[in-house]
């Protein structure tokens, strides 16, 4: 059992920071053994000398009396019969006064334990739950003169000793019953709370009402204590509230000097200056609803209203730390040791408030504040106004400065910069560009916005804007060559980093907070009210840039439960992203339909309870969780200036402490952090291309390490479902280590989803494939080969064939008749092979044949090409060219070298070098004839190669022509062309401009063979040359062109 | 040995500074250090903090011992116990030094790390005479000091090998038969 006592107000004095002050003085004072309870003590605010401890048992209606000190010495008053409302003492404590119940309030005299006299001045009600007023009585203090008994709307005063009805306190405009009574400290006023929330002080020498104030919810008052100055009153209410009424009787200072005398030994002067100065500060003489009893917001600092100034953070913390161990309850909530008691107890405990029926549904929680991310609470003396990637903005605001310091991480932006802060900003943001600042408005001064455009190439460095009357500026953010600011009256008014006033737009809510970011703004706003703690976020995600639009329009915010924003920002790549009072981090997935997803929960990794990280930065590239560790708080101090942590990123996916789980986690935050790559590229900003390769070669290779994993654990339909994740060619991996290690069924899927693959990728990008210069080079093999099939009537069969067939095909037509007739032997060799339709045989089989080679599993449908159509529809995976048969094996098969370009140059010209240098031996003709061979132009070179064999398969013919185009994104364009015949003239056979990267080709159809030849030439060419110089895009694709023609030729 | 060689040796030692400027990674014989980004903390050698931060181009970040708490802690040890104990740093002294002579305004209450690292040190220089008294006042022939700092064994070894030369011929000349022998030094 446990009693509750608010021992006294004597934190009133701190007006400002609040009545919660006031919350953490109710103490858990004593403990008792026995089976009864002491009932709503710990409503009753007032100074006890000797703790009155009022039982509601329900068996015996008795009044207990313990002394504090000695708690053995108990003396029971027996005589009521109903429960015991309330009871007050005698200040000189020979008497006790109690309500009950039963209608009687009775005096007692506590040495003797008997009834002195008895009124019957209430109603009748058999429990303390129906009893229509608590009758809170109150002896007059110090000299105990009266008693003050509340009855009904009135208030009886009786004379001590006599007991005579000495007076009556009314007042017309009080209807409601009167709860409690409680005298100023002076004892010549009287206050009165009655049920409906009226608030009525009397002075009781004239009997005239001074003041009167309603509750602002019009909750019924409970209980009242004074501010030992007599200018404050503290109350609660039956809904668990604090309230404080200020400027009471401000005619009675002569009288409250005295009364402060009383307790100079509870309270030292500053403390009084300090209520002083709160009084002044305190915005209106109005009641202010303090905390929410039961609200989880303990260590939320900035959301109480506070006018005073706190001396330092150690106030705040302190406070919070405080209320983190005192876990406080109230209202329908019983303390929980009481419901500990258990036994008799529990069910027989009379409702603590019973004077209407409690609303117990959700209850709408305090809404956030409007704040900067990245900065410190306001109210603090020395701040950070804003710390983010570009600099920090501190802010002083202490008796001899009140100033603002800008210094900036880099100094190559900026100096260092100290302001003197005359206009009081309290808002601030900093950029490459420009510091912003804001202040909210004072009575004669508007809200005003200041920019200090330190980037500006003019002299003027500097301009502000007045705010329209009535508009305070609640949030602000910078981005490149805009400024934002989000006002009270729900708009958002967009600013050049100039000064010039742009667009102008209204919020759906109060603003929260507001990120910038190259031309994206970010703004999250109140939505609708939050219960239970919760806050109730939108958010805005706006794209500033030319076409503007808006990529979140107003979705709610996904946050913590119970928790609200703490920060709000953008990577520094651009990803929108923001903490929450839980410390976790999410992040904007653009690619899963702009859905937010936790990466991160700082929490984790604070050692103890009270310790927070302060963030204040995420960098996707690497992977970084820039924040400050704050010990025991939840704000860094500006002195010892805070140095920066690095927090890793972490997806909360399930069982991360196994293998399978870690990997898992690695590849989808790999997934998540590289989004920014698209959405840079997609919105225009280059992209470091090696990073993005990089980017997804790290994926990919989890990829395969995942579905190794899954192959080992004979999880094979897992890795099925892993390989539809993975690009082409880490699929053909995939099928090779799954044929390696026998798992042909795999293998079989795996190579199902290659072709998949490979006719996706195909219809999404067929424009970017246009540049593939082996592309075309397989498309030209795919038309020959088309219009072969064509010409066969088997292209149906043909589709699915893998190119490597195909290529073969053409090898073995060529090679049969080097004719294109003969349609026997396309026919036989398909049906030869009726394996070819199963490409995993068939790429088995091709591996065979090609040990060195990859075993790309490539194919596409191939759809019939229009030969003169510009822009190519199909596409072939570029691990065709992998089938390539390395030169040497070819060479061996059929059992002949054909001659480089090199070398019929080299026939041709051998007599000229032996000529020129006759002493050479064989290898050093080669070599010099090599060098010469370079230095030749490359169309010499060509025409030497082109020139020097070919047979004109007429059949070719049947093309009329095929336009190859070829384009290179960062060398210009490469063209090869092949035209009819008839367009074909000897002097424009070829032109390869090698040193520029530009290549173009004019051909014949019908010399498709020559073109190979002269391609062999080139390839030839570069096969060397690469392993003299170096290795560019160009020489690769001019390599891989080269390549699949020779398959072609064979 | 001298003492600046032994400061150049601690000059190695890594400290954490927060630049204020960007750089890429540098490479250098002694390893890789970077990349700089404004305002992240990063671990360099002394020297290159030393240097950066008279060039104005950073901020030091103190070791994590010293600290005045710490110190204080390690003093009260070091007066405590009769050996020698463990040092934060195996060139505290020089770190505090050099760390306190460049970049005394990054880091608090330098006047008090200054004079507790002293005391520090005064401490385990008095030991170190105290034990070099009873080695020699009992003529041991050897003895184990453990915890030692390169700079204290620096500080004591001329002196004591020279003393014992010295010693080690007057005693040998109060020996009778012995004098008129040459001696060696070691």
């Amino acid at each position: 059992i446990c009693v509750w006592c608010d021992l006294e107000s004597d934190s009133t004095p701190h007006g400002s920071a609040s009545s919660r002050f006031m919350v953490e003085t109710l103490w858990l004072i004593l403990s008792f053994g026995g089976p009864w309870i002491f009932q709503c003590s710990f409503w009753c605010v007032g100074v006890l000398l000797l703790m009155s401890l009022p039982s509601a048992p329900l068996s015996d209606f008795m009044v207990k009396v313990v002394e504090v000190a000695d708690s053995s010495q108990q003396k029971t008053l027996r005589g009521h019969e109903a429960p015991v409302l309330s009871v007050a003492f005698d200040p000189k404590d020979e008497f006790l006064a109690s309500a009950c119940c039963d209608g009687s309030v009775v005096v007692w005299d506590i040495e003797q334990q008997t009834q002195v006299i008895s009124w019957p001045l209430l109603k009748k009600t058999n429990d303390v739950s129906n009893a229509r007023s608590l009758c809170r009585l109150a002896f007059q203090p110090s000299s105990g003169k009266f008693l003050a008994v509340p009855v009904e709307s009135k208030v009886h005063l009786y004379g001590r000793g006599s007991w005579d009805h000495a007076a009556t306190l009314s007042d017309d405009l009080l209807s409601q019953p009167i709860n409690v009574v409680s005298w100023s400290p002076c004892g010549q006023f009287l206050a009165a709370g009655a049920v409906g929330g009226s608030l009525t002080v009397w002075d009781v020498s004239s009997k005239l009402c001074v003041e009167r104030q309603k509750h602002e919810k019009g909750f019924s008052v409970c209980s009242l204590a004074w501010h030992p100055s007599g200018r404050q009153l503290a109350y609660t209410d039956t809904e668990g509230c604090l309230g404080l009424l200020d400027g009471v009787n401000t005619s009675i200072s002569a009288v409250d000097q005295k009364a402060d005398k009383d307790f100079d030994d509870l309270f030292d002067d500053d403390d009084d200056q300090l209520m002083d100065e709160g009084l002044s500060d305190s915005r209106s003489p109005a009641q202010k609803r303090a905390t929410r009893n039961e609200d989880d917001d303990e260590d939320d600092d900035f959301r109480i209203p506070s006018t005073g100034r706190v001396k330092n953070r150690g106030a705040i913390l302190d406070d919070e730390n405080s209320l983190d161990t005192a876990s406080l309850k109230f209202g329908e909530d019983k303390p929980a040791d009481e419901e500990d008691a258990g036994g008799p107890v529990g069910p027989a405990a009379p409702p603590l408030l019973p004077s209407r029926p409690v609303y117990e549904g959700p209850l709408p929680s305090l809404p956030q504040k409007a704040f900067q991310a990245g900065s410190t609470p306001a109210h603090l003396t020395h701040r950070f106004m804003m710390w983010n990637s570009v600099g920090i903005v501190r802010g002083y605001n202490d008796e001899q400065d009140n100033a603002i310091d800008v210094e900036f991480h880099d100094t190559a932006v900026h100096h260092a910069m100290h302001l003197t802060n005359s206009l009081g900003h309290t808002m601030a943001d900093i950029s490459q560009e420009a510091v912003l600042l804001a202040c909210p408005s004072t009575e004669e001064l508007a809200s005003k916005l200041q920019c200090l455009h330190f980037s500006s190439w003019d002299t003027n460095k500097e301009w502000m804007v007045d705010m329209p009357k009535g508009e305070d500026v609640k949030a602000l953010c910078l981005g490149q060559g805009w400024a934002a600011v989000a006002t009270s009256a729900l708009m958002v008014r967009l600013f050049s980093i100039g000064g010039i006033q742009r667009e102008v737009f209204s919020l759906p809510g109060p603003a929260v907070c507001m990120a910038g970011h190259g031309e994206q703004l970010l703004i999250v706003y109140h939505r609708a009210t939050g219960f239970d703690g919760d806050q109730a976020l939108g958010v805005q995600l706006l794209q500033l840039s030319r076409r503007r639009k808006q990529i979140l329009s107003g979705e709610p915010l996904p946050l913590s439960h119970k928790s609200y924003l703490s920060w709000l920002g953008f990577t520094a790549e651009g990803t929108p992203c923001f903490v929450d009072s839980e410390g976790v981090v999410r992040m904007l997935n653009r690619a899963l339909a702009n859905t937010w997803t936790p990466v991160c929960s700082t929490r984790d990794t604070c050692k103890s309870k009270s310790d927070h990280y302060w963030v204040v930065g995420v960098h996707e590239n690497p992977q970084q969780l820039r924040c400050i560790p704050c010990k025991g708080s939840r704000y860094p101090p500006t002195l010892p200036r805070p140095a920066v942590a690095i927090l890793p990123f972490k997806l909360p996916l399930c069982q991360t402490t196994t293998e399978k789980g870690q990997m898992e986690e690695q590849f989808w935050r790999s997934v998540l952090f590289h989004n920014h790559y698209s959405f840079l590229s997609a919105s225009g900003f280059e992209v470091d291309e090696d990073a993005q390769t990089q980017s997804e070669k790290e994926k990919q290779e989890l990829l395969m390490k995942m579905f190794a994993l899954s192959c080992r654990l004979e999880r094979e339909f897992r890795c099925v479902e892993l390989a539809e994740l993975m690009t082409q060619n880490v699929v053909t991996l995939a099928i090779r280590y799954a044929s390696r290690s026998r798992r042909m069924a795999l293998a079989q899927r795996l190579s199902e989803i290659a072709m998949e693959k490979a006719v996706q990728s195909q219809q999404e990008e067929p424009e970017e494939q246009e540049e593939d210069l082996q592309y075309c080079s397989v498309r030209l093999a795919l038309s020959l080969f088309e219009e072969l099939t064509l010409q066969q009537k088997l292209l149906i069969r043909f589709r699915t064939v893998p190119a490597v067939f195909l290529c073969r095909l053409c090898e073995k037509t060529s090679e049969a008749s080097g004719c294109f007739q003969v349609s026997a032997t396309g026919k036989s060799s398909v049906s030869a092979q009726p394996r070819a339709a199963n490409i995993l045989d068939n790429m088995t089989s091709s591996r065979k044949s090609t040990p060195l080679s990859g075993p790309a599993a490539k194919t596409s449908k191939s759809p019939v090409l229009k030969p003169l159509a510009p822009r190519p529809k199909t596409k072939v995976p570029e691990r065709v060219r992998k089938f390539r048969t390395p030169r040497a094996l070819e060479d061996r098969e059929h059992g002949h070298l054909p001659k480089t370009g090199f070398q019929l140059w080299l026939e041709e010209n051998r007599k000229s070098i032996t000529a020129d240098s006759p002493d050479l031996d064989e290898t050093e003709v080669i070599r010099e004839a090599m060098g010469r061979f370079r230095v030749l132009s490359a169309e010499e070179r060509l025409v030497s190669g082109a020139g020097a064999r070919f047979s004109v398969p007429e059949q070719l013919k049947m093309f009329d022509s095929i336009n190859l185009k070829l384009s290179e994104p960062e060398s210009g364009v490469s063209v090869a062309t092949i035209k009819s015949p008839d367009q074909w003239s000897k002097d424009s056979t070829i032109h390869h401009g090698n040193g520029d990267k530009h290549l173009s080709y004019v051909l014949p159809a019908a010399e498709i063979d020559k073109f190979i030849q002269a391609n062999a030439t080139i390839g030839e060419h570069f096969h060397q040359e690469k392993q003299h110089s170096c290795s560019g895009r160009t020489e690769r694709k001019y390599l891989q062109l080269f390549e699949s023609f020779l398959i072609m030729n064979k | 040995m001298d003492p600046s060689e032994v400061e150049f040796l601690a000059e190695k030692e890594l400290v954490k500074i927060i630049p204020n400027f960007s750089l890429d990674k540098i490479y250098l014989i002694g390893g890789d250090l970077g990349p700089f980004n404004p305002g992240l903390p990063v671990d360099v050698p002394l020297w290159l903090a030393l240097n950066f931060k008279q060039r104005q181009k950073c901020r030091i970040i103190p070791p994590d011992w010293m600290d005045v708490e710490k110190l204080e802690e390690i003093r009260e040890l070091e007066k405590r116990e009769e050996a020698f104990t463990p040092v934060p740093s195996p060139y505290y002294m020089e770190l505090t030094k050099l760390l306190l002579n460049h970049a005394s305004d990054n880091i608090p209450k330098a006047d008090e790390i200054r004079t507790l690292v002293k005391d520090i040190w005064d401490t385990r220089i008095a030991k170190l005479r105290l034990s070099a008294d009873s080695f020699i006042s009992q003529q041991e022939a050897h003895a184990k000091l453990d915890n030692l700092t390169l700079m204290e064994i620096n500080t004591i070894r001329e002196f004591l090998l020279d003393s014992l030369n010295c010693m080690y011929k007057l005693r040998s000349n109060l020996q009778p038969g012995s004098s008129g022998r040459t001696f060696t030094d070691f």
